[in-house]
């Protein structure tokens, strides 16, 4: 696929450098046209998980990089956040809708990705995550 | 009016109306001193009424929802109450895919939630 935009590059564990990185996304897409919704759902989607790569991930380990990846075109928007850490098991993560875990203040990011991204990935060991977003979806 | 960062607050009868500061809530510093400020609202001696006016508002990060989350609990759990309103169209789905439109008690208007509070 052709790419008229691409960011790649390795922040350092700090939550300011996520901040960051999003902004960057963020600005991006509504300087490229894209719909107000669907941004919306990328800043959710990439808070998550950048954040969570930061925290959970690289435990907030400043000698621990996050490596983002972000290219856009036309129609699709890319996203590939790998930390350094020892990953997860997605399936592990509870439901965070259950009844018994409504009020707690974790666990929100899987879900949120997976309702706005148009595909969500993560790789074997779980410490990568690739999403997928259509303009037009 | 309040002299807090974060967070504007107002008074109507029993009633600490809150507004955000921030239209995107979504910097860690000032989330971080937005549950803090919150969090000061909440009287235990005196369960107090708060309602979160979110009009201003057109992102809320994970984090700030957490927020409300933690003031929600702890008005509870001192007898209090937390109402939301003029929550905007986006972070309403967020509440919605979550559920935590079943743990919040959310007003369309102002003056709904304020009737609501009368009883």
């Amino acid at each position: 696929m052709q790419w008229a935009w691409t960011y790649d590059e390795k922040i350092a564990s700090r939550v300011q450098a996520g901040v960051d990185v999003i902004r960057t996304l963020i600005e991006h897409l509504e300087s490229s046209g894209w719909p107000p919704k669907h941004v919306f759902g990328v800043h959710m989607s990439m808070e998550e998980a950048v954040m969570n790569a930061i925290k959970h991930g690289n435990q907030r380990d400043e000698s621990k990089q996050v490596h983002v990846i972000m290219k856009t075109n036309e129609e699709s928007l890319y996203i590939k956040v790998t930390d350094q850490g020892d990953g997860f098991r997605p399936a592990d993560v509870p439901d965070c809708t259950a009844d018994e875990n409504l009020e707690k203040t974790s666990g929100r990011g899987l879900l949120l990705m997976k309702n706005y991204m148009d595909s969500v990935q993560y790789n074997e060991k779980g410490n990568s995550v690739e999403m997928i977003k259509t303009k037009s979806n | 009016m309040s002299e807090f960062e974060s967070i504007t607050t107002s008074q109507i009868d029993d009633i600490t109306i809150v507004s955000f500061n921030d239209h995107k809530v979504m910097d860690p510093a000032r989330i971080q001193i937005l549950g803090e400020e919150l969090l000061s609202l909440v009287d235990p001696k005196d369960p107090s009424k708060i309602l979160i006016n979110l009009d201003n508002v057109r992102f809320l990060s994970s984090a700030a929802i957490n927020k409300l989350i933690v003031i929600d609990k702890r008005l509870k759990s001192v007898g209090g109450s937390l109402k939301l309103c003029a929550v905007s169209s986006q972070v309403s789905e967020v509440f919605a895919i979550t559920h935590l439109d079943s743990v919040f008690e959310i007003c369309n208007s102002q003056r709904d939630a304020l009737e609501s509070f009368a009883g």
